[in-house]
């Protein structure tokens, strides 16, 4: 079982098994798939370079969404002019750092410093909201009813299954901030 | 030409951890952990919290940047 994140005198320290390193990678390597810009025919070279993507348009998949939210409310001219500005920046901004972060996971012993701890809370921020919209998780009373799945035996479906995960990213974050906002305090 | 300023707001959402809000804050706009807590425990709160006021640039690229942290943000006119 991994140990949580802790504050060391030489950094950010973590402890994981290589099961669950090759989860969570494989978790980041789903969302970059989700994330990661089509490549259109026709595209012109230098707008793709700056970022502007003149055809994007709201994406369907709603976990999708979440990771690339409406940046304007009630005004859906607004938002997609805003979004073919961004968007594609953003989702390259997000794969960069879910790539990184895979990265960071390929030893059982980690040890980060913070800007490394900051890659890796951003890639495990993005599975949750990911993980949480295919759980439904809608409210603060949806994620309190899956809390008590923390076992592989409380795992009977899928849904059981993606709710442990999602406990576990969860779990792994919150030590993870716990370690990273006391160093924050140490800098200041 | 306008004079009424832009906002950011960060809209609730029972996925993100509050130390995560918390340390977004703190690092993205610079604010102590004191002002940061207080805006997170808004977020959570009352839904909403204004995290930014400035210029419509100034909002584009903070909205931009909460949505790189996986935030849910918007901006809007302050009068809006």
């Amino acid at each position: 079982m991994a140990r949580a994140f802790r504050k060391t005198r030489r950094g950010i320290a973590g402890e994981f098994e290589q099961g669950e390193l090759r989860l969570l990678r494989r978790l980041f390597a789903d969302v970059v798939q989700l994330l990661e810009p089509e490549k259109r025919e026709n595209e012109d070279p230098l707008a793709a370079l700056v970022g502007l993507d003149q055809e994007a348009t709201r994406p369907e998949d709603s976990a999708v969404i979440r990771l690339l939210p409406d940046a304007v409310r009630n005004d859906d001219d607004g938002a997609l002019e805003f979004r073919r500005l961004t968007e594609r920046s953003l989702r390259e901004e997000k794969v960069s750092a879910l790539r990184a972060a895979a990265l960071l996971l390929e030893h059982p012993q980690v040890l980060l410093n913070p800007d490394q701890a900051q890659v890796l809370a951003r890639a495990l921020n993005d599975v949750r909201l990911v993980l949480a919209d295919r759980l439904e998780i809608k409210t603060d009373e949806d994620a309190a009813r899956l809390h008590g799945i923390s076992d592989l035996e409380d795992a009977e479906d899928l849904e059981s299954y993606l709710a442990l995960v999602y406990n576990f990213v969860t779990w792994v974050q919150e030590g993870l901030m716990q370690a990273l906002l006391a160093s924050v305090e140490v800098q200041e | 030409m306008t004079d009424v300023p832009w906002v950011v707001i960060v809209w609730n959402d029972p996925v993100n951890l509050m130390s995560y809000v918390t340390y977004v804050f703190q690092t993205y706009f610079g604010y102590s952990e004191a002002k940061a807590r207080t805006l997170m425990l808004e977020v959570h709160e009352q839904g909403r919290s204004v995290v930014s006021t400035g210029s419509r640039e100034q909002a584009e690229k903070d909205t931009m940047a909460m949505h790189s942290y996986g935030l849910w943000a918007t901006f809007q006119t302050a009068d809006a």
